[in-house]
C-alpha cells in the first residue's frame, strides 16, 4: 500500500491545537501534594485547631528557655564549664559570639513570632469568641514571657525581619501582652493566669523603669505564687536539656561557682565521686563535676514567674526608694517561702549586697541571672559581667539572612 | 514511494505478520526465510531485526540466525537487516503466492553504525535521525564480562557514565552520574525505564549502622537484559520533562522471539576475595588483612591482642558467589515470550555480609486484534541482604578493627591480661538486613491504525517493598539490653505513556514526522521508621520485644508530574533531518501560583558522508549532529508549602511548631544544554569515532535559602535562586583488526571530561558537609572540598598553611575507559576493560581519626619524630615532609581533616574474562555451549591511602563524599557456563 502524503498543515494544525488542549488539561490536573505529616498552613485557620496551636506556643517558649538556660548560667556564672561542647566554653569564658547563638536567637524569636502571630490568627479564626477563649488567655500570656525572655537576653532586636531596634522593645510589647492577658483573665476568673499575668506585667515594667506600677502588680501576687514553663520526659523535644547534660553527660559543674562555699537550700547539688572515691570530673575529664540538683528529671518544670521573685522586687523598688527596712523585711518574706531563717542588712550597701545575692539563689538556672547582672553593671552595682559579653547578640544568621540589617 | 520502517523497533518482538484470517482480506501471499551471520567468522547473528520495508511486519532472528516472515503479500519486497554492532544491510526479493523466498544476509561489523534504531520519548526513531549522542550497550557486549546487575554492565561502557561503587558489603547499591553534575539539592540521579515503564531512580534508606543503601536499579538480573540506552544531558531528555536534567537510562529487557521454544540455562560458580585495599604502606592493611601477630602495635610500639581474631590469623575470607538462571524463549501460536528465572547468593569477604536475590520475568507478546500488538511484562525480584556495620558507626566493623586498642568491643581471652584485648567479633552479632520485593509490571499497546501512525500506549507500575532493620541482639556488647530499629520503605511509581506517531512524505525530497503525546508519573512513597529499646531477654526481637518503643518518623507522600510534548522532524533527502519540539510540565511540587512550565529542543543531524561530495573512500559514514534543549528537577515534594509540624507540647499536649516557610512561586531548576558531535566510521567500519561536547547551564537552581528567624520560621526554604554550568566532552575511540584468519581484535577507548561549577549563589557558601570539608562556593568545582591547606607539602620543612583554601573537586572529571577484545580461533574471546578516573577527591577520615588515636601505620615514623620534637630533639624531623607533620600532628590545634583530602585518582582493571566457545563436537549434546572464566576488579592502582578511592559513608550524604571507616569493594572471579537447547 504505496502512500504518498502531505500532512504538513494538518500536522501543524494538530500539534498546536493538542498542546493547547494539552496545556488547558495540565491545568485542571489534581496536582494536589497529599501530606498526612505536617499541616498545611491553611488548616490552621480552624477553631478546632486553636487549642493545639497555643499549645504550640508553650512548646516553643519551654523549647527556647530550656535549651538556653545552661548557657545564660555558663554566662552569668551561676554554672562552669566542665565539658566538651565548643560553643559553651565560649560562653564560658564570657564571649557570646554570633555564630555560636544562631539556635537560641531562632527558638526565642519562634516563640515570640509564634504567640505573637498566633494572636491575629486567633482574632480572624474565632471572631466575636475571641474575648471569651481561655486558650486566648493564656496566648497572651506566652506572647508575654517570651518577650520578656527575649527582652532580658538579647542585646538589640529585630521585630520580623525588620530593622535593628532597642531590646527593650520586648518589654514594651511585654507589658501591653500581659495587660491584655490580665484584663481576659479577669473576666474569665481564671487566678494562676491573672497572677501569671501581673507577675510577668511587675517584672517588664521594673525594667522599663515604672517601679511604683510594677509594685502596684507585684504586690497583687502571692507568696506562694508559681508559674511555669512546662517540660516533661515524652518526647526528646519537651526534655529540658540542661537535665540531660547534668544527669546523662557531665557538661557544667557547679564546682568553682560561688554557691559551693555559700551553700543555699534554693541551689541544691552535690559532689560526685567516682567508684574509687575520687572526685568525678566532668565530661572534659578535667573539671571537677558537682551535680546541680534543682532539675532531677528530663520533665521538672522551670520557673516564669514566682512571688518569692515578686517580693524581692518590691524590695529593689524600696531599696532605690533607700528604704534600707522596708527591703530587708520584704527579702525576710522572701526567705520565709523557703522557711530560711531572718537575714540582717545595716547599710543599704550591705542590703543590695543580700538582695543580689537573694536574686540569684531564688532564680538559680532560670535564664534570669545574666540580665540582673547586665542591668547592675550599668548602674554600677555589679561589676560581675565587666568585660564580658552581657547579652546574646543578633545572631549571624539574622544578619546573613535579614536585609535590613545590611 | 516512501516507506518506513521508523517506529518498528519497540515492536518487532511483538510484532507479527499481519494475520490474514480474516477472508475480506485475503490476498495471495508467501513466506520469506533466510539466515543472518557474521561476515567474518560465518557464525549465526541471533536477535537481528528483520524488516520489511514500508511495512510493521518483522521478526527477529533466533539463536540458530534464521527468521521466517509467513504471510508476506506478492510481489517485490525489501527486507532490511539490523543488528547493533553491525553494518545494515538490505536486499530485495519477490514473494509468489504459497512460494518461500529466501534471502540470506551476511553482515559486517561496523564500529560504527548510523543503522538502527534508538527508544526516544516520542517512540522509536531512527539512529541516523537523532541529533544527540545515545550509547547502546547490549547483552553481546557484558554477557562475557560477569556483570552482575546494570551498575556492573555499564561500569566502563559508556562515555559520560560515572559510577562509583560506594561500599564493599554485597548488595549494597552505586551511585550513577551521566555527564556530571547539574543540581546541588535535587539529586543527580538519572531517570530509569525499565521496558517504558519508570522505576524509582533512587536508593533504599540507608541503612541506620550499615551506612550503605541497595539500589532497586539492580533489581534487574544481567541475564534478563537486552541491552541499555544511555541518553546524557538535557538536550536529549528535553521530551521527559521535569526530573530528568541528570539523564535517562533505559533498559530492555529479552523479548520472545521467533520459532520453536529455546531454553538458555547460565550457571556462575565463583569467589569474592579482597584485593588490594587501604594504605599501601601497612602490612596490617588497618588490622584487617593481618590480625594477629608482632605488628599489632600502635605508634608508641605498644601491642595488643584481638582474643577473637580468626585461625587464620586474617579476617579476610573468600566468599562463594553463585548466580543462576534459566530461561526460555519462544513463540507458541501467534504469542511470543520470554520467561526467565534467577537465582542468585552472594558472600562477601569477612564473616557477615550476604546478598540473595531471586525472581522470575515473564515478558509476552502477541496480536489480539489486526494492527494492534500488546507487549506484557512481569518481573519480580526478592532480595535479602545482610551487611555488616560499616562507616561512621560505633559499631562499624573497619571503625572498631582498624582503631586496634581503641576498639569499642574490649574483652577477655587474650593471651596475657597486661595487653589491651579486643573481641571485634563480637560486633559481627549486630545485623543490618533489608529484605525486599520488587515487581515491575506493564504493558504496551502499540496500534497501527495506517502504515504512518503509530500510537503507543505503555502503562505500568514499578514496587518497591523494603523492610529495612537493624538490630543489636540481647547481650550485645555496646547496648546489652538491645535495640531494634527499623525502616518499612515502600515506593511507588505509576506510568502512564502516551504517544502517537505521524510519518509524512512532501515531494520527493521532504519527509516527516510527527510525535505527539502525554506522560503521567504518580509517585508515592510510604515510609514508618521505629525503633525500640530495651529487649526482655534473648531471641530473635521484634518491635513488641522492646520495653521501650517509639515511631521516630513516618512519612506519606505522593507527587504527581504530568506533561505533554509535541515534536516535529523534518527530513531532507534522507540525509539533513531538523527536529524542533517542546514540553509541558506540571508537577505536585511546583508552587501554587507557579503554573507550568515548558521545555523546549532542538536537533539537527546530518549525514554527511550520504552527500555526492564526501570522499566515501576515507570516511565511509559521517554524521554531524548538534541539539540544545532543556530539562529539569522539581523541587522537593513540600518545599514549595508553607507548614507546621505536629509535636507534642505542655506535658505531651498535641501542638503544632512552624515547619516549613514555603514559596508558592516555587519552581524547577532549569538545565539548559547544548551539544554537538559527529560519528563517523573509517576504513570498512574498523574504526569508530564517536564525539560529542556539551555545555549545560543550570539555572533557577534550587537552593536553600536561609530567611529570617525572628520571622518565626527557621527552617531554609528551597528557591530558584542559583546557577551552575556543567560541561565537557565525551570521545570514543573503536577499532576492529584482524591480522591473521584466527586472530580479531576489537579495542574501544573512550574519554569523558566533564566539570561543573557553581557560577552563581547570591555570594553564599553551601556547607553540604562540614565534618567532610564540602562546600559548594561560586567559582568552584561543585560540591568541592575546602579547607586548611599545606602550602608546601612536600618540602622538609615547618608547613606554611592556609585558610579557607580550595583543595580539590569531589567528582573525577576525566574518565577514560581502555578496553580490549580479542577474539582467537573464532571461539575463544578475551576481554579486559579498564578504568582510570583522575581529578577526583576523597576525604581519608580513617588517617584522620586513626592519625589523631596513634594508631594510623603510615604515620608512625611522623608520629616518632613529631614527638621527639617536642622534647627538644627535631633531628628526626628532617626527613618528615610539611603534611605529614600536619596529618599526623596529635597537637589539637593542627589536627584538621582539610589535610586528609586526598586525591582519589585510580585505576582499575574493572573486567577480565576469557569465554570459550565449546564446538559442538565437543559440547554434550552438540548444543551450543560457552564456557567462560570473569574477573571483576582485579587490579586497583592508586594513591590514596584510606580504605578505596570509590567508597563514601552514604548516611551522611550522597552529595558529598567521605571515606569514614567505609569496607572497600573486593574483587569476583567467576566461573560461568552458559548453555541454551
Amino acid at each position: 500500500m504505496p502512500i504518498s502524503m502531505n500532512f504538513s498543515i494538518p500536522a501543524r494544525r494538530v500539534s498546536a491545537t493538542t498542546l493547547l488542549v494539552g496545556a488547558t488539561i495540565l491545568s485542571g490536573c489534581d496536582f494536589t501534594v497529599t501530606n498526612p505529616g505536617p499541616l498545611l498552613d491553611a488548616d490552621l485557620n480552624n477553631p478546632a485547631a486553636v487549642p493545639a496551636l497555643v499549645n504550640g506556643m508553650g512548646g516553643d517558649l519551654s523549647n527556647a528557655i530550656g535549651n538556653y538556660i545552661l548557657r545564660g548560667a555558663l554566662a552569668s556564672g551561676e554554672l562552669r564549664h566542665s565539658g566538651n561542647y565548643a560553643a559553651e566554653k565560649q560562653f564560658a569564658a564570657g564571649q557570646i559570639r554570633p555564630e555560636d547563638v544562631n539556635g537560641d536567637w531562632a527558638r526565642m524569636q519562634q516563640a515570640r513570632w509564634v504567640a505573637e502571630n498566633g494572636l491575629v490568627r486567633m482574632k480572624t479564626v474565632l471572631g466575636s469568641a475571641f474575648e471569651t477563649n481561655p486558650n486566648v488567655t493564656r496566648a497572651y500570656v506566652y506572647a508575654g514571657y517570651a518577650n520578656r525572655f527575649l527582652g532580658e537576653n538579647v542585646c538589640e532586636t529585630v521585630i520580623d525581619g525588620g530593622p535593628k531596634v532597642a531590646s527593650t522593645e520586648h518589654f514594651v510589647r511585654a507589658d501591653s501582652l500581659f495587660t491584655r492577658a490580665l484584663t481576659l483573665a479577669q473576666a474569665q476568673r481564671n487566678t494562676a493566669l491573672t497572677n501569671a499575668a501581673l507577675a510577668g506585667r511587675a517584672t517588664v515594667r521594673a525594667w522599663l523603669g515604672k517601679w511604683s506600677d510594677a509594685v502596684a502588680d507585684a504586690t497583687l501576687v502571692p507568696a506562694s505564687f508559681r508559674h511555669n514553663a512546662v517540660f516533661s520526659i515524652n518526647t526528646s523535644r519537651e526534655n529540658l536539656n540542661l537535665a540531660y547534660e547534668t544527669i546523662t553527660r557531665r557538661e557544667v559543674t557547679v564546682f568553682n561557682t560561688v554557691w559551693v562555699a555559700d551553700r543555699d537550700a534554693r541551689v541544691p547539688y552535690d559532689t560526685v565521686r567516682t567508684s574509687s572515691g575520687a572526685f568525678q570530673t566532668g565530661q572534659d575529664g578535667a573539671t571537677r563535676f558537682f551535680r546541680q540538683k534543682k532539675y532531677i528529671t528530663l520533665g521538672d518544670p522551670v520557673a516564669l514567674a514566682r512571688g518569692a521573685e515578686m517580693l524581692l522586687l518590691r524590695a529593689e523598688a524600696a531599696l532605690r526608694n533607700n528604704d534600707v527596712v522596708g527591703a530587708v523585711s520584704l527579702i525576710n518574706q522572701a526567705r520565709a517561702t523557703s522557711t530560711l531563717p531572718a537575714v540582717t542588712a545595716a547599710t543599704a550597701d550591705a542590703a543590695w549586697t543580700l538582695l543580689k545575692r537573694e536574686r540569684g539563689a531564688v532564680l538559680w538556672l532560670e535564664g534570669r541571672r545574666m540580665w540582673d547582672l547586665r542591668r547592675w553593671l550599668a548602674e554600677n552595682r555589679d561589676a560581675t559581667l565587666q568585660g564580658k559579653s552581657t547579652c546574646i547578640p543578633i545572631s549571624q544568621e539574622e544578619v546573613g539572612a535579614n536585609p535590613n540589617l545590611r | 514511494m516512501a516507506r518506513r520502517a521508523g517506529g518498528f523497533a519497540l515492536l518487532l518482538p511483538l510484532s507479527f505478520a499481519l494475520p490474514s484470517t480474516s477472508p475480506l482480506h485475503a490476498q495471495a501471499t508467501g513466506t520469506i526465510t533466510g539466515r543472518v551471520v557474521d561476515a567474518e567468522n560465518g557464525q549465526p547473528i541471533a536477535a537481528a531485526q528483520v524488516t520489511i520495508s514500508g511495512t510493521q511486519l518483522g521478526r527477529a532472528t533466533g539463536d540458530d540466525g534464521r527468521f521466517t516472515l509467513p504471510n508476506i503479500a506478492t510481489g517485490s519486497a525489501t527486507l532490511i537487516v539490523r543488528r547493533i554492532g553491525y553494518q545494515q544491510q538490505s536486499r530485495t526479493v519477490t514473494v509468489t503466492a504459497n512460494g518461500t523466498a529466501t534471502a540470506d544476509f551476511s553482515l559486517a561489523k561496523s564500529s560504527v553504525s548510523l543503522a538502527g534504531v534508538v527508544v526516544t520519548a516520542t517512540g522509536i526513531e531512527r539512529r541516523k535521525e537523532v541529533g544527540n549522542a545515545v550509547t547502546t550497550v547490549s547483552s553481546a557486549d557484558f554477557e562475557k564480562a560477569g556483570a552482575g546487575n546494570t551498575q556492573q554492565i555499564l561500569q566502563g561502557r559508556s562515555t559520560g557514565v560515572t559510577i562509583l561503587a560506594n561500599g564493599g558489603s554485597p548488595g549494597s547499591g552505586g551511585t550513577i552520574r551521566l555527564r556530571g553534575v547539574n543540581s546541588v539539592t535535587q539529586g543527580n540521579r538519572p531517570l530509569i525505564y525499565v521496558d517504558g515503564i519508570r522505576i524509582f531512580n533512587g536508593n533504599s534508606p540507608t541503612g541506620v549502622s550499615s551506612r550503605q543503601s541497595v539500589s532497586p536499579l539492580n533489581d534487574i538480573p544481567a541475564a534478563d537484559i537486552e541491552r541499555i540506552e544511555v541518553v546524557k544531558g538535557p538536550a536529549a531528555t528535553t521530551l521527559y520533562g521535569t526530573e530528568a536534567s541528570g539523564g535517562v537510562i533505559q533498559i530492555f529487557t529479552k523479548r520472545g522471539r521467533d520459532g520453536k521454544a529455546v531454553w538458555t540455562l547460565d550457571a556462575n560458580a565463583g569467589l569474592n576475595s579482597m584485593g588490594d585495599f587501604g594504605p599501601p604502606t601497612d602490612p596490617t592493611r588497618m588490622f584487617v588483612k593481618t590480625c594477629r601477630g608482632p605488628l599489632m602495635v600502635d605508634a608508641n610500639g605498644t601491642p595488643f591482642e584481638d582474643a577473637t581474631c580468626p585461625e587464620s590469623g586474617s579476617w579476610l575470607k573468600n566468599g562463594f558467589l553463585g548466580r543462576y538462571s534459566l530461561g526460555v524463549r519462544g513463540s507458541s501460536g501467534t504469542i511470543n515470550y520470554a520467561i526467565s528465572g534467577n537465582l542468585e547468593n552472594e558472600e562477601g569477604v569477612l564473616r557477615v555480609g550476604t546478598n540473595r536475590t531471586g525472581g522470575m520475568r515473564a515478558n509476552l507478546g502477541f496480536s489480539p486484534i489486526k494492527n494492534v500488538t500488546l507487549a506484557l511484562n512481569t518481573s519480580w525480584q526478592r532480595r535479602n541482604t545482610a551487611m555488616i556495620s560499616d562507616g561512621n558507626s560505633a559499631d562499624g566493623y573497619l571503625l572498631n578493627v582498624s582503631r586496634g586498642p581503641g576498639s569499642n568491643f574490649k574483652g577477655s581471652g587474650c593471651s596475657n591480661t597486661t595487653v589491651v584485648c579486643t573481641v571485634n567479633d563480637t560486633l559481627f552479632s549486630k545485623s543490618n538486613t533489608i529484605a525486599g520485593d520488587h515487581f515491575i509490571i506493564g504493558g504496551t499497546a502499540t496500534w497501527t491504525p495506517i502504515e504512518a501512525i503509530t500510537n503507543r500506549l505503555s502503562i505500568g507500575i514499578d514496587y518497591n517493598n523494603n523492610d529495612q532493620r537493624t538490630i543489636n541482639p540481647f547481650g550485645f556488647l555496646r547496648s546489652p539490653l538491645g535495640i531494634y530499629y527499623q525502616t518499612l520503605w515502600n515506593r511507588q511509581l505509576i506510568t502512564v505513556d502516551y504517544a502517537t506517531t505521524w510519518k509524512q512524505t512532501f515531494g520527493s525530497a521532504f519527509t516527516g514526522s510527527t510525535a505527539v503525546g502525554g506522560q503521567l508519573f504518580d509517585s508515592r512513597l510510604n515510609s514508618t521508621e521505629l525503633q525500640g529499646d530495651n529487649f526482655a531477654g534473648p531471641g530473635v526481637p521484634t518491635l513488641v520485644s522492646a520495653s521501650l518503643r517509639q515511631i521516630s518518623d513516618v512519612n506519606q507522600q505522593r507527587v504527581i508530574n504530568a506533561g505533554l510534548f509535541a515534536q516535529q522532524m523534518i527530513g531532507w533527502r534522507d540525509r539533513v533531518f531538523v527536529t524542533a519540539g517542546a514540553r509541558i510540565d506540571g508537577n505536585s511540587a511546583f508552587g501554587q501560583s507557579f503554573g507550568l512550565q515548558t521545555y523546549p529542543k532542538l536537533s539537527g543531524s546530518w549525514v554527511l558522508s550520504e552527500e555526492s561530495f564526501w570522499p566515501t573512500s576515507l570516511v565511509e559514514t559521517f554524521k554531524l549532529r548538534g541539539a540544545i534543549g532543556e530539562s529539569g528537577k522539581a523541587p522537593g515534594a513540600f518545599d514549595a508549602t508553607r507548614t507546621w509540624n505536629p509535636v507534642a507540647a505542655e506535658g505531651g499536649l498535641s501542638a503544632f511548631t512552624p515547619g516549613q516557610l514555603g514559596n508558592p512561586n516555587l519552581g524547577p531548576e532549569r538545565t539548559r544544554e547544548s551539544e554537538i558531535g559527529f560519528d563517523a566510521g573509517l576504513l570498512n567500519g574498523r574504526l569508530g569515532l564517536v564525539f560529542t561536547a556539551f555545555n549545560a547551564r543550570t539555572t533557577d537552581a534550587i537552593i536553600n535559602v536561609a530567611y529570617p528567624p525572628s520571622q518565626g520560621f527557621t527552617a531554609n526554604q528551597p528557591e530558584n535562586v542559583g546557577a551552575i554550568k556543567n560541561t565537557g566532552f565525551e570521545a570514543s575511540v573503536t577499532a576492529n583488526y584482524a591480522p591473521t584468519s584466527w586472530l580479531d581484535i576489537d579495542a574501544r577507548l573512550q574519554f569523558t571530561k566533564v566539570q561543573g561549577e557553581a557560577v552563581d549563589l547570591g555570594g553564599r557558601v553551601l556547607t553540604i558537609d562540614a565534618l567532610s570539608r564540602s562546600y559548594v562556593q561560586e567559582g568552584l568545582p561543585l560540591p568541592a572540598y575546602m579547607g586548611r591547606k599545606v602550602m608546601n607539602p612536600d618540602a622538609f620543612e615547618a608547613p606554611i598553611i592556609q585558610e579557607n583554601q580550595f583543595i580539590g573537586q569531589t567528582f573525577a572529571d576525566k574518565i577514560i575507559n581502555p578496553s580490549v577484545t580479542l577474539t582467537l580461533f573464532k571461539n575463544l574471546t578475551v576481554e579486559a576493560v579498564g578504568e582510570f578516573q583522575r581529578g577526583g577527591h576523597l576525604l581519608n577520615a580513617i588517617g584522620y581519626q586513626n592519625a589523631g588515636l596513634r594508631i594510623w601505620q603510615p604515620c608512625f615514623e611522623a608520629q616518632k619524630a613529631l614527638d621527639a620534637a617536642a622534647k627538644g630533639d627535631a633531628s628526626l624531623l628532617a626527613t618528615v615532609p610539611a603534611k605529614d607533620r600536619m596529618k599526623c600532628s596529635t597537637v589539637s590545634s593542627n589536627r584538621d581533616y582539610s589535610y586528609w583530602v586526598e586525591s582519589a585518582d585510580f585505576f582499575k582493571l574493572r573486567n577480565l574474562s576469557v569465554a570459550y566457545e565449546v564446538p559442538k563436537r565437543l559440547a554434550p549434546g552438540g548444543r551450543p555451549m560457552t564456557v567462560q572464566l570473569a574477573g571483576r576488579n582485579l587490579f586497583r592502582q592508586t594513591n590514596y591511602t584510606g580504605s578505596d578511592p570509590e567508597v563514601a559513608d552514604q548516611r551522611t550524604s550522597t552529595f558529598s563524599r567521605r571515606d569514614y571507616y567505609v569496607f572497600p569493594p573486593y574483587r569476583t572471579f567467576l566461573f560461568s557456563v552458559r548453555t541454551s537447547f
